[in-house]
């Protein structure tokens, strides 16, 4: 394929919360600023050619309609080319896509992407999916976001015989890896009793198998790879990504097994970067759900259908686990700012490879990392993105 | 010299609540309360009881529902007090949109209107096949007398000029012009205002009396009798000498079903040959008309089975539901209003449950508004269908965690019906009985009552499960924790 190799050159996040004292700009510049830090050879904020911002619902925190110019402003770059990519829960992964895109045509030499997402302006009562609306506008309302997971764990548990205790030991080790990581919004560790015996939210999901709602921001730089040494000796660059879509809504799906998005996503950008599921070393996945990390192992092609639960159970997917999963603590207790979700988890993966990621860093055999979401209307988009150290 | 006008076919249904009598006792602080009456939950209504009783007759009756020529419908109080009440019962019923008919309202005499109109109807051969609807689900004010007897219910007859299992025959009117229950133009709820000695012995009684001497001349052999109060009844049935009139059971399980009482009383007469006269009060009228039957009348041995079930209610729970109770705060929109244009394009779809088949693979799209192209094989070519309405749980969940007004649990199925079909809906009633594999029946229901108006659409009722089939399933359950 002929594309131009992207580097990513620097990484980084706030500390995601509830962040009531801070405004969406000062996430943004605080992620922005997080990301200049860590640039091994410095960069100069005015080298920034264009922006990709993901922000995938301003109405939480008031702003309807909000377009590209909002963060250039905050971030004192105003003029610069910056589009605003709204793709449900994957936008921030999404955005890291059209960035590379932008680099990888040669239209430009660095970009960067910024995701961030005000969550807790607005109430739980007021804010993400409160309209109880997910569903089909005419057939089906009441359904909130655990309603559109929800159904899969039953089926899931129905056919495989996951339990209960299954899906708790995801939330277990997310919330453990999270205990580990200075920016997640959860830091403390549960027990699988913890997670079973939490109040129910939405049969047979219990408040522990959900992620919470988080503030935060988060934003990479990315340059044409041959440009990677200015600012780097140690760059890490794009492989490959996958997007893709499914029907909408949860009555069109043929099975409730598995996210069609995520295994059509998963063969795109397999093929794309010319590695296999088993090549991967860490995973950052979508595990707003717990069910959700468990259809995310089997989609993605680390453990066979139907063996998620028992692979988390028996910790394949811990820090020194056989393939490690959402080592930053995930959405589960890094949180979910929606926009920075996927912008985050892009800067554990960079992390990761490049060996910085301290008591969490896990062993790199091949030199790839894999960044997955899923979401929107009946998890109806996901898109991937593969990162390596290998030139 | 034509037909008597023949019913070929009944059916009644009753919402799921049963509120026992000596819950609303309690409140106001008396003692007792006897019996028990029928309460609609929040998706419950007039509305969703008339579809349930005449898609049953309908049923019944073995007829494909486009041939039928008009709806007559009669409750107390329409679910929309001006609007399109009877548009809806027809287009829930599948009802042709060229079918006529009348809305009968304003008291509990309007089944009479609807039931003696239709039959004017046939006889006079406007219609060849009649629907007559009654029922009613009246709020009644909290404190009121007739409060703990005022119940809900349906009754629906198919009527035609053809060979059927019984007949109309005579009929009877009275009138007297006085006000006994009332409710305004601006009010919620039912109000007695009325001397309920004076409207005994000087109204109800001598209308009764004058009007069942008339019937009893007829060699009568069973009575429905309007029993308002939980002892009026027993008075008139005593001064005709009508022994325990047929109606007696059906107040027992429903209470007072306003509207519906008297044809339902009826139904459960129906079941055998014998001749039944009906008399229905409301709003100082009294009507009784007298059925014939040769034999049992389809539809009619399935009332047994509404009054024997329903689940036992608590008054608070019941004032939520009538809201009454109402709690505090911003509520988020829970359904796609009638006066919407999703509706306009939706309507046959939300109402009449049509979906699209692919003419090219075979699968059913559901709606059919938003779907131009198959999701199967993208053709664009289909043709419209009303789907199964019977099918099985896939997968599940009960949701317990929403804004207001939802009330949890809200349970939610994706069912595959039994045409191959997937759609998703909401599950009447609590979930406790649910399961994937559950078969499930689509019902209409008001799924919320928004600024005022009320919003319908179909949830998936989950069938009670035969004990032979449950123990069998339990033997090889699922690994479900």
């Amino acid at each position: 394929m002929a594309w131009n190799k992207v580097a990513v050159v620097g990484g980084g996040i706030i500390k995601f919360g509830e962040l009531f004292e801070q405004s969406y700009e000062q996430m943004a510049s605080g992620a922005f600023d997080a990301a200049l830090a860590t640039v091994d050879k410095g960069f100069d904020p005015l080298q920034v050619e264009a922006a990709f911002v993901a922000t995938q619902r301003g109405t939480l925190w008031g702003q309807e309609g909000i377009g590209g110019n909002t963060v250039p402003t905050a971030i004192g770059l105003a003029g610069i080319p910056c589009t605003r990519i709204e793709n449900a829960c994957p936008s921030g992964s999404d955005a890291f896509r059209v960035g590379a895109m932008a680099v990888a045509s040669g239209v430009h030499d660095v970009v960067l992407v910024i995701g961030v997402e005000k969550m807790r302006d607005k109430s739980g009562d007021e804010g993400l999916l409160a309209r109880a609306a997910a569903g089909h506008p005419v057939y089906t309302r009441g359904e909130t976001a655990p309603v559109l997971f929800a159904p899969f764990a039953t089926r899931h548990m129905h056919e495989f015989g996951t339990t209960r205790e299954m899906l708790a030991s995801v939330a277990v080790k997310n919330h453990y890896n999270g205990a580990r990581n200075p920016n997640a919004h959860f830091r403390n560790e549960i027990t699988i009793e913890d997670a079973i015996k939490s109040a129910p939210v939405c049969h047979p999901l219990h408040l522990l198998d959900c992620c919470p709602q988080t503030d935060g921001a988060a934003a990479v730089l990315l340059v044409s790879a041959e440009r990677a040494e200015e600012f780097t000796d140690n760059p890490v660059y794009v492989a490959g990504f996958g997007v893709a879509t499914d029907h909408p809504y949860l009555h069109e799906k043929s099975t409730f097994t598995s996210l069609r998005a995520t295994t059509m996503a998963a063969e795109r950008a397999y093929k794309m970067a010319g590695v296999e599921p088993g090549q991967i070393d860490s995973a950052e996945v979508h595990d707003c759900f717990t069910i959700t990390e468990i259809l995310d192992i089997e989609d993605l092609g680390f453990v066979e259908k139907g063996k998620g639960g028992v692979a988390s159970l028996e910790g394949e997917t811990s820090l020194t686990g056989r393939i490690p999963v959402n080592t930053s603590g995930g959405l589960l207790a890094k949180g979910h700012p929606i926009g920075a979700t996927g912008v985050a988890q892009i800067v554990e993966c960079w992390s990761q490879l490049r060996g910085q990621a301290d008591e969490r860093q896990v062993e790199m055999r091949n030199g790839y990392a894999l960044q997955h979401n899923v979401g929107g209307r009946g998890s109806g988009v996901s898109v991937i993105n593969i990162l390596t150290t290998n030139k | 010299m034509t037909n008597p006008v023949q019913i070929i076919a009944v059916g009644a249904a009753a919402p799921a609540w049963r509120l026992p009598a000596s819950e609303v006792a309690a409140a106001w602080g008396r003692k007792g309360g006897r019996g028990q009456a029928a309460a609609c939950p929040p998706d419950e209504d007039v509305l969703t009881l008339a579809a349930d009783a005449a898609l049953r007759a309908l049923a019944a009756s073995g007829l494909q529902t486009d041939i039928v020529d008009g709806l007559w419908w009669g409750t107390t109080r329409p679910p929309f007090a001006e609007g399109p009440s009877h548009a809806f019962l027809a287009a829930a019923v599948g009802l042709s949109a060229k079918s006529g008919g009348t809305l009968c309202a304003g008291s509990a005499h309007a089944g009479l209107d609807a039931l003696v109109s239709a039959a004017d109807a046939v006889a006079a051969g406007s219609a060849r096949v009649a629907l007559v609807v009654a029922s009613d689900a009246v709020i009644p004010g909290p404190g009121t007398a007739f409060e703990e007897r005022s119940g809900a219910g349906a009754v629906a007859f198919v009527l035609t000029n053809d060979d059927g299992a019984a007949a109309i025959g005579a009929r009877v009117t009275r009138t007297h012009p006085y006000l006994d229950r009332y409710r305004g133009d601006q009010e919620e709820q039912t109000r007695d205002i009325y001397d309920g000695r004076l409207f005994r012995e000087e109204v109800f009684l001598p209308v009764m009396r004058d009007l069942g001497q008339q019937l009893a001349a007829l060699d009568i052999t069973a009575w429905s009798l309007p029993d308002p109060d939980g002892r009026l009844g027993a008075a008139a049935a005593k001064q005709l000498g009508a022994g325990t009139p047929a109606s007696t059971g059906v107040y027992a399980a429903l209470g007072d079903t306003g509207a519906a009482a008297a044809m339902l009383g009826a139904v459960a007469a129906l079941d055998a040959a014998g001749r039944v006269a009906v008399v229905g009060y409301g709003g100082g009228r009294a009507t009784g008309v007298v059925i014939t039957a040769d034999r049992a009348v389809p539809g009619a041995a399935g009332l047994g089975d509404i009054l024997a079930t329903g689940r036992p209610t608590t008054y608070a729970e019941v004032l939520r539901a009538r809201n009454v109770l109402v709690p505090n705060g911003e509520t988020v929109a829970m359904a796609v209003p009638p006066q919407s244009a999703q509706l306009v394009r939706g309507a046959d779809e939300i109402l009449g449950l049509l979906g699209a088949r692919c003419v090219d693979c075979g699968t059913i799209n559901t709606p059919p508004t938003i779907h131009p192209h198959c999701i199967s094989c993208g053709s664009s070519k289909f043709v419209l269908e009303p789907i199964a309405r019977h099918g099985v749980v896939h997968t599940y969940v009960i949701n317990q965690t929403m804004p207001a007004p939802f009330q949890a649990p809200l349970p939610l199925a994706v069912i595959d019906l039994d045409d191959g079909a997937r759609v998703m809906l909401q599950v009447a009633g609590d979930g406790a009985t649910l399961e994937i594999g559950s078969e499930v029946d689509l019902v209409l229901r008001r799924y919320a009552v928004e600024r005022g108006v009320p919003v319908y659409g179909y949830k998936a009722a989950v069938r009670p499960v035969d004990p032979a089939d449950a123990a069998e399933a339990a033997s090889d359950s699922p690994q479900e924790a």
